[in-house]
């Protein structure tokens, strides 16, 4: 997940990415509870048959899927406002640039993605799962990392003189 | 597992004694679903019934046991039901974090239809049943199970008594139709049924393996992942890796924890993996991260 900004390759950088060129709008996509040993495209849509189950846990609503004989369930999340989901591509040879730390990677955006979709193997999804208490980190990084304007200020000082 | 349609119960089966015979079709095949056909009748009717040329099923052609199937239906005398147990249930059940095996998916297959026939109003006295593992055991656990019926378990009981050919032919000749109208549920091109018995010493079973195989995906959902057959065309595939393949194989408990052993380390269905290579952890960060899993990414590569 990246927030939606164009590549800045600032000092101490260690990557660029460049997330400018008109990428493929995958709608979704899927988080598998397992590794696949492949870097590269897979006909998912010919095998990969998510069903909704019709079931609800904590308005989660669970669907059912297999893969490679395994059952999975999973729940479809999508992203807030100002986010979004990328597949990157490493970009080879030529114009890598260097500094302190050696060499940077450039990546570029081949895909772009607005919900995913995660999968368990054998247990229900549920809000206590990893990844929807990912989004939590959002929420608290917009916190501790938005500017403090001018009203900020001058509310907290106001609450001070209340307290004194 | 699918359910055929529900059947009325007729209503000599509610006030005379009944027996009942329970027989499986397509336990062994790498493909298609395991079917467990039940056939009951009364008590009275068992001599009658032995004259209807069910015996030896397993010898009858596919016509004369979808002629015997379409003529049990219309008896009024007999009573008969299914449950149908799709390949993708039998591999996802073989292949949980907590591995059920075959013998007693098929235990729960036979007892499922037991309950369901008594909860109808089945009278049921006696039931016949072909053994799955040690027959006395088997005995034992469908008596505690249904303390009040009379269990019979025997080693081809299909050609022994009549009513378990019956079920026999319900089992089978619904096995037979449900690879007939399969739909498969990929949509990948030239996919056929040209499966054969599904064994694996057929060579249009092997032909259909080898047609069939995908390097990601493995197989269509219509075989079973969790059977030794597949291994071999496997070599190849991508590989993958489960986290529920970690847990030490070794603790479970039940007979079959050796084979589910051989199959996993043949490498097909899982293969040990270090789960910190391809998973973030949140290791070595506050709470927060560990438990979302959130790593922080120094070098992007």
């Amino acid at each position: 997940m990246e927030q939606a900004t164009p590549p800045a390759p600032a000092a101490g950088a260690t990557a660029t990415v460049d997330l400018s060129p008109v990428a493929v709008d995958l709608v979704g996509a899927h988080l598998l509870p397992c590794g696949i040993r492949q870097n590269g495209a897979a006909p998912v849509s010919d095998y990969f048959k998510p069903r909704s189950t019709g079931l609800e846990v904590e308005g989660v609503k669970v669907e059912e899927a297999f893969f490679r004989g395994r059952k999975l369930q999973g729940a479809t999340l999508a992203f807030p406002d100002g986010y979004r989901g990328y597949v990157l591509e490493k970009k080879s040879g030529g114009n890598d640039t260097h500094n302190s730390d050696g060499e940077v990677s450039n990546f570029v955006s081949r895909a772009e993605f607005q919900n995913i979709t995660y999968w368990n193997h054998d247990t229900t999804p549920s809000a206590e799962d990893s990844l929807p208490r990912c989004f939590h980190w959002l929420t608290v990084a917009n916190a501790m990392h938005k500017p403090v304007t001018v009203e900020d200020l001058a509310n907290m000082s106001a609450m001070q003189n209340q307290d004194s | 597992m699918v359910e055929a349609v529900p059947m009325v119960v007729p209503e000599w089966a509610t006030k005379e004694p009944c027996l009942m015979g329970i027989d499986e079709a397509g336990r062994g095949p790498v493909l298609g679903p395991m079917v467990y056909g039940c056939m009951y009748c009364a008590h009275s009717y068992n001599n009658t019934l032995a004259t209807l040329k069910f015996a030896d099923s397993k010898t009858l052609k596919e016509e004369q046991r979808e002629e015997l199937f379409e003529s049990l239906k219309v008896n009024n005398s007999i009573g008969w039901e299914v449950d149908v147990i799709c390949p993708k249930d039998l591999s996802a059940k073989m292949l949980k974090k907590s591995k059920v095996n075959l013998n007693e998916i098929s235990h729960n297959s036979a007892m499922g239809l037991v309950r369901k026939v008594l909860d109808m109003g089945v009278l049921l006295e006696e039931v016949y049943i072909d053994t799955v593992g040690d027959p006395e055991k088997y005995r034992v656990k469908l008596s505690e199970k249904f303390p009040g019926i009379k269990f019979v378990v025997a080693k081809k009981a299909d050609s022994l008594y009549p009513v378990v050919s019956g079920a026999s032919i319900v089992a089978k000749v619904t096995r037979d139709r449900a690879l007939r109208n399969w739909v498969f549920d990929e949509t990948a091109l030239n996919m056929h049924m040209k499966t054969g018995s599904g064994y694996p010493g057929d060579p249009d079973t092997k032909q259909w393996l080898e047609d069939h195989k995908h390097p990601v995906f493995g197989f269509p959902t219509l075989v079973r992942f969790s059977w030794g057959t597949c291994t071999p065309f496997f070599k190849d595939a991508v590989e993958v890796t489960w986290e529920s393949d970690d847990i030490d194989e070794d603790a479970t408990n039940n007979g079959s924890a050796k084979r589910q052993v051989k199959l996993s380390s043949l490498g097909f269905t899982g293969f040990k993996r270090k789960t910190e290579e391809i998973e973030s952890s949140g290791k070595g960060r506050c709470k927060f991260f560990q438990a979302r899993k959130l790593e922080l990414v120094k070098k992007l590569e």
